[in-house]
């Protein structure tokens, strides 16, 4: 922890007690940071625990262990009022007797602006998210997506120490996702505004996040930035859970003769690689392993170079980029490139992965061994 | 394995036409993908086939037989729904097996049957199995193995991948197009999904406003929209639209976007002075230095999406573009100026007022 981060979580839990029922240990010992200006995005499944970090920050929940502080201050005690954290989320909803202007104008009260002023910031938010035409309906009038908006508008005018966003694209038709993504990062980037948000979706966390923090059963898996999330993966769940198409997983028994360094996989084939390719600490990490998880990112695959061989089960162009699906070993692998691709459906393919490009997997605990033929 | 026709099928209920006269001709063993927004009448066009509704006018033929006076059970086709719709008093076995049974075919014959679709399926472990100790998963392939196992002629999925999750849909679709080729059957899908229509689709045929707007390849309907709903319902992100007056310059004709004149071709000089939309898809525009033939644009945000990046840009008469670009390559920085590049051959016009695309005389940019 350090005085100048915005936020910080230091070993929290939450522990729900239902009754008559098993306690649920939804959070445990999550510590994180979030700097100025910058925008953290939570990501898991539901249940992983991302919402209920939320609700703590925000003050709607109690800390079971541990403590939050915001800018120094420990606010895991206080009333959500007192933490002077702007919030847009579900159920925390907007006031049903004002219009959707009023609402947004009245997060803007406290701050005491001439009216001119108070009223170019409302103009703003809304042309920023696409509600200047709902301006002055009431909220029981206008869509779920457009309360979602409104929500949003209302926190993002504040003028706060904290932003706390719970999917905040959640109901948007693809139309005007991409812009209103990239209008948020910038309206939060241009402000300094510090923000962390909640999400299922990895396409929102990966467009909007500075860094990632991935949660899987109450666990922070990992907290990296976008790129290295992809590039060095914590663990097996991160690097499959992360990126789309998913990371390729293969099991593989590596070997070491003659200078070279194999991982032989099931039918006969292997990963074969000259020991040079390879780093050589890699190789000693290898010596003691009867068995390696492989994980290869769909782009990596070099579809039409020789190393290895496998049978096209699909190969489909969507208009940006090729998606083919080769069968190896009976397991099924994905490429992607971004161009048209002549693989034809039944046919035997070459392909390559460089080592550079290998993620290697404990088979048993899922944890890195190495990136990039380079151990962690 | 048949030839399906429609021949101007319209069906409309209490409250207004639902279809409005499609037309069809899908060719034996044939995949054809009936894609469009929510509520344009899919799955009631599926209805039609199956026999499930009667239309108010026109007719299905299958293999050139008129279906009119055919019932339902008679018609040679397989169903599977977005909901499963398994029986759930019946294993996994007994539903794969319904429509061989009712063909009166000895056990053997459908022990055989079910075992070889479950195989191919991948549920043959969980055969014994009620629907309600599946997954939605295994009860999403259960029922398309019911749909596939009495090799029908023809196979009617509604939306079938719609209640799964993305990473199973995602596999299910490129384990598909082999499926159902093995299957011989002609196949109709219904899908919300561009990337689905797209993958799985022989041709797609998009459905709006109860009419198909336009029937044609994957390819040919990603680069030549009819239209600029139909193009606005296929590429993530969506593509760019730019409102433009095509005029004269020097021998061709040009556009004016900021303060920069962009050459569409000569092919277009019929569109010259009329009102008109450019459209661009995010992939088509490069993104490089400030230039003299370049657009200058403001990077505003870069906003990674999969496999891609994506950068919204603002041009200076306040124009939003996304460019979309692989991940691998280098990104613009935020906040700075840059110049854009239209690939010349990926420039779309429509009429502003019906939408409708402009073709280019001379067969350019429409082949």
């Amino acid at each position: 922890m350090s005085a100048a981060d915005v936020l910080s979580l230091d070993a929290v839990d939450k522990v729900y007690r239902p009754r008559r029922r098993e306690p649920v240990h939804a959070v445990k010992g999550l510590s994180m940071e979030v700097r100025p200006g910058e925008t953290v995005a939570l990501l898991g499944s539901s249940g992983c625990g991302k919402t209920s970090t939320l609700r703590m920050i925000a003050g709607f929940e109690a800390v079971t262990n541990g403590a939050i502080a915001i800018k120094g201050r420990p606010i895991h005690q206080l009333p959500p009022a007192k933490r002077n954290v702007a919030m847009a989320f579900e159920g925390y909803s907007l006031y049903p007797p004002l219009t959707v202007r009023d609402n947004i104008a009245f997060a803007l009260k406290s701050a005491r602006l001439p009216k001119a002023e108070e009223g170019r910031r409302v103009q703003d938010v809304a042309a920023l998210l696409e509600i200047t035409d709902i301006l002055d309906r009431y909220p029981s009038s206008i869509s779920g997506g457009q309360q979602q908006r409104a929500s949003l508008g209302r926190a993002l005018v504040r003028e706060a120490d904290l932003y706390l966003l719970d999917e905040p694209m959640g109901q948007l038709e693809p139309q005007l996702r991409a812009i209103l993504r990239g209008r948020l990062k910038h309206y939060l980037r241009e402000r300094r505004m510090t923000s962390v948000l909640v999400t299922h979706d990895q396409t929102e966390a990966n467009a909007l996040a500075d860094r990632i923090a991935v949660m899987e059963g109450g666990v922070l898996q990992q907290i990296a930035t976008p790129r290295e999330l992809k590039e060095r993966p914590a663990n097996l769940f991160v690097g499959t859970f992360i990126g789309e198409p998913p990371m390729n997983v293969l099991e593989t028994r590596p070997e070491q003769a003659n200078g070279r360094i194999r991982f032989a996989i099931a039918g006969g084939q292997a990963f074969d690689y000259a020991e040079s390719e390879v780093a050589p600490p890699l190789r000693a990490a290898l010596a003691a392993r009867a068995a390696v998880t492989l994980g290869i990112r769909p782009h990596a695959i070099h579809l039409g170079q020789p190393r290895l061989r496998a049978r096209v089960l699909s190969n489909q162009w969507l208009g940006d980029q090729t998606h083919v699906a080769a069968e190896i070993a009976g397991r099924l692998i994905v490429a992607v490139a971004h161009q048209r691709v002549a693989a034809r459906v039944g046919e035997e393919i070459p392909f390559d992965v460089a080592a550079s490009d290998l993620h290697l997997f404990d088979s048993q605990s899922g944890a890195v061994i190495a990136h990039g033929g380079r151990p962690t | 394995m048949a030839r399906l026709e429609l021949k101007g099928l319209a069906k409309s209920f209490k409250n207004g036409a639902v279809l409005d006269g499609v037309s069809l001709a899908a060719d034996a063993g044939e995949i054809v993908v009936i894609f469009g927004p929510s509520g344009t009448g899919k799955t009631l066009l599926l209805r039609l086939i199956a026999g499930i509704y009667d239309a108010d006018q026109g007719a299905v033929f299958v293999d050139g037989e008129d279906m009119t006076d055919v019932a339902p059970d008679h018609r040679g086709i397989g169903m599977a729904f977005q909901n499963f719709a398994l029986f759930p008093h019946m294993s996994a076995f007994d539903n794969i097996a319904s429509p061989l049974a009712a063909r009166h075919l000895a056990p053997a014959a459908i022990r055989d049957g079910v075992e070889r679709v479950a195989r191919l399926l991948k549920i043959d472990q969980v055969l014994a199995h009620a629907p309600r100790e599946l997954s939605n998963g295994q009860k999403q392939r259960t029922a398309l193995a019911r749909a596939l196992a009495g090799a029908p002629k023809l196979l009617l999925l509604d939306d079938p991948l719609r209640n799964v999750d993305a990473k199973l849909r995602f596999e299910m679709r490129l384990e598909l197009p082999p499926l159902l080729r093995q299957s011989g059957s002609t196949v109709l899908y219904v899908t919300q999904d561009y990337k689905e229509a797209m993958a799985l689709a022989d041709r797609i045929a998009v459905l709006i406003g109860g009419r198909f707007v336009q029937v044609a390849p994957p390819d040919e309907i990603y680069r030549l929209p009819e239209t600029v709903q139909v193009a606005r319902l296929f590429g993530d992100p969506t593509i760019n639209l730019i409102e433009v007056t095509p005029h004269s310059a020097g021998n061709g004709v040009a556009v004016t976007i900021g303060n920069t004149t962009v050459p569409i071709g000569e092919q277009y000089r019929a569109a010259a002075g009329s009102a008109a939309l450019l459209g661009i898809r995010p992939e088509a525009i490069r993104i490089g230095a400030v230039d003299a033939g370049a657009i200058a644009a403001d990077v505003v945000a870069v906003t990674p999406l999969n496999e891609r990046l994506v950068t919204l840009l603002k041009t200076a008469d306040g124009h939003e573009l996304l460019a979309s670009q692989p991940a691998g390559e280098r990104a613009a920085e935020a906040d700075s100026k840059v110049g854009l590049q239209f690939m010349r051959d990926d420039i779309l016009l429509f009429d502003r007022a019906s939408g409708q695309r402009l073709k280019a005389a001379n067969g350019a940019g429409a082949s």
